[in-house]
């Protein structure tokens, strides 16, 4: 047939052929800023965990406030400030999902496969989902205490504290994350994914969620000691309330990163079963 | 090692213990050729094209493509090859622009240079006037272009297209058929292509393999494969399947072969228009009444049917009309 020639590429196309490959780091930039403008396509994904957290806020304030100068834990200090960093945490975890989610939409369209025919890099498909969720989690979070401002908020530690926190709700939304996304990355599926987002509820209740550890007692007592959460609250609460505690900022710290490490571990697992050619 | 493009031995596909997808295929593509991949719906086309676009390991069988191992040098395979699956992978949320752009530059493009890329394709595949449109927005005919754009992107030596009409209207198939034919002859670019349609095979493909039930049941090109068949054909329909068993017995010495395909007898033999008289006759003779009778060439249907026993029927008709 005719169209068996010698010319098996125009000089046009050699001219142009691509070079190796695009360097890691601009991969990783440009899929997060493809997961942001995608995310920010479907207001469905961000808006309700922000409508959650103000909520609860809102709710908890207004129900328990009242109440706080009956709990003697709490020696005086303002119940808003004690119960906003339980707000952000629910934000974080619910807004954690984002990033599990932009992977399974992926996966469902027939993106994900389809990407993975280019030489990107799997740390990429991984990451660009993780960090968007987590520019995202870091606006969701500054509204929610805009919101807590606009109550009457007064942190002792002033704008400094407020950002420790925001960056607390980042240690704390993309350890989780990795949990969201391992699940995506093994399952596939939008159900399961959002199924694993209920951890949520036993890690920010089975904690110190309305008064402090010192007044729980018997089984959730022992429940928040394990929750790494409590630790996350407490730093967020005493900056907000107390004032600098460097022990107890470590050990929210430590608990954000143990977090981080075994459920990021867990993400590379999935991605791993998920890459890997049957 | 074979010198075509795309080169199968003894390809072997197993899912689980008892499913066999595809079975020890085997099958040279050379440099330059559009070779159709035609068979029924389940008969290992998109397993096939799985391993040989380096998504699926083969479970036996070794594959080349452009010279480089599926298995071991698979990232060499992905940057020579252009795949558009049956499945298209688009994210329905992002444009075409947008898309086109991510594509290039993973392939090492910079920004500048995958944006023209990006625009230079969507003219090819006219969808220039679209952008502004979320690819969710756009119609199965339009997706499918995008798709081939994407594929096109990294200028492949080697396309792998699977099914790429199916669920196509007729203007849009045709689309898609001058596009190939084209890519072919302005670029020589060597093209995989399975279809479940025969008449697609026919029309674009230099050679053909017909796959059934995970084996190659025969290749070769259109032309020589119903030449083979040697014959014209009378097709006679008839209301039930008795009476073609009964038209069978009364006709058969007169044939050089005789299939049945469902209601339908095919009687093949070379200037079988002058039978036709005589044919008629004797089913007035036996008091068999047809419903219809014709006089084809050999189609590919035949070949078909000669070689698996069966009429080739996919499955996807239906999707024609959506």
């Amino acid at each position: 047939m005719a169209s068996i020639t010698s010319t098996r590429r125009l000089p046009a196309q050699a001219e142009h052929h691509a070079p190796a490959r695009m360097p890691f780091v601009q991969q990783v930039t440009m899929m997060t800023w493809r997961s942001l403008v995608t995310n920010f396509r479907v207001p469905g994904v961000i808006l309700p965990p922000l409508i959650i957290s103000a909520f609860f806020l809102l709710i908890y304030e207004s129900t328990l406030g009242g109440a706080s100068g009956f709990l003697p834990g709490l020696r005086g200090q303002s119940y808003l400030g004690f119960i906003l960093p339980l707000s952000i945490v629910s934000a974080a975890l619910s807004g954690a999902g984002v990033a599990g989610q932009s992977i399974v939409r992926d996966i469902e369209n027939g993106y994900f496969d389809k990407l993975m025919l280019t030489p990107i890099s799997r740390g990429a498909l991984l990451l660009g989902p993780m960090v968007a969720g987590a520019v995202i989690l870091v606006l969701q979070t500054t509204v929610v205490i805009m919101v807590a401002l606009f109550m009457g908020l007064e942190p002792v530690t002033g704008l400094p504290g407020l950002l420790t926190v925001i960056g607390f709700a980042l240690l704390l939304g993309t350890a989780f994350a990795g949990w969201t996304v391992g699940i995506a990355l093994m399952s596939g599926n939008a159900a399961a994914t959002q199924g694993a987002s209920f951890l949520f509820f036993p890690l920010s209740f089975l904690t110190a969620t309305f008064v402090p550890l010192d007044l729980l007692s018997g089984w959730i007592k022992v429940a928040a000691t394990y929750n790494p959460i409590t630790y996350i609250l407490d730093a967020m609460r005493t900056t907000i309330n107390i004032g600098w505690n460097a022990e107890i900022m470590a050990g929210g710290v430590a608990a954000c990163l143990i977090m981080g490490l075994v459920l990021f571990a867990f993400a590379m697992h999935g991605l791993r079963v998920r890459t890997r050619r049957r | 090692m074979s010198s075509g493009a795309i080169v199968a031995d003894q390809l072997v596909k197993r899912f689980g213990s008892d499913v066999t997808a595809v079975n020890r295929v085997s099958f040279e593509v050379k440099t330059g050729e559009i070779f159709g991949f035609l068979g029924p719906n389940g008969a290992g086309k998109s397993t096939t094209v799985a391993m040989l676009t380096t998504l699926v390991l083969p479970s036996a069988g070794h594959a080349h493509v452009g010279g480089f191992d599926v298995v071991s040098q698979a990232a060499q395979v992905r940057r020579i090859a252009g795949v558009a699956l049956q499945e298209i992978g688009l994210d329905p949320l992002m444009k075409s622009t947008e898309l086109l752009t991510i594509q290039g530059q993973l392939f090492g493009m910079s920004r500048k240079e995958a944006q023209k890329r990006a625009f230079e394709l969507l003219e090819l595949v006219k969808l220039a006037d679209v952008t502004k449109r979320p690819v969710g927005k756009y119609s199965g005919g339009m997706r499918r272009r995008l798709d081939l754009a994407l594929a096109l992107v990294h200028r492949p030596e080697i396309l792998f297209l699977d099914e790429p009409t199916t669920g196509l209207d007729p203007a849009s198939r045709r689309d898609v058929w001058a596009e190939v034919r084209r890519l072919n002859r302005e670029y020589g670019m060597t093209i995989f292509l399975t279809t479940q349609y025969l008449e697609e095979a026919d029309e674009l493909a230099d050679r053909i393999a017909i796959i059934d039930k995970g084996q190659i049941a025969v290749e070769g090109q259109p032309q020589e494969l119903k030449a083979a068949l040697g014959s014209e054909s009378i097709n006679v329909t008839f209301k039930d399947g008795e009476s073609v068993e009964l038209a069978k017995h009364a006709l058969g010495d007169m044939f050089e072969k005789v299939q049945i395909d469902r209601k339908t007898l095919k009687l093949y033999r070379n200037g079988a228009a002058e039978v036709v008289p005589a044919v008629v006759n004797r089913l007035n003779t036996q008091a068999l009444v047809p419903v219809a009778l014709t006089l084809t060439q050999p189609t590919l249907d035949d070949v078909f049917l000669q070689v698996t026993g069966q009429s080739f029927q996919p499955d996807a008709k239906t999707a024609e009309v959506a």
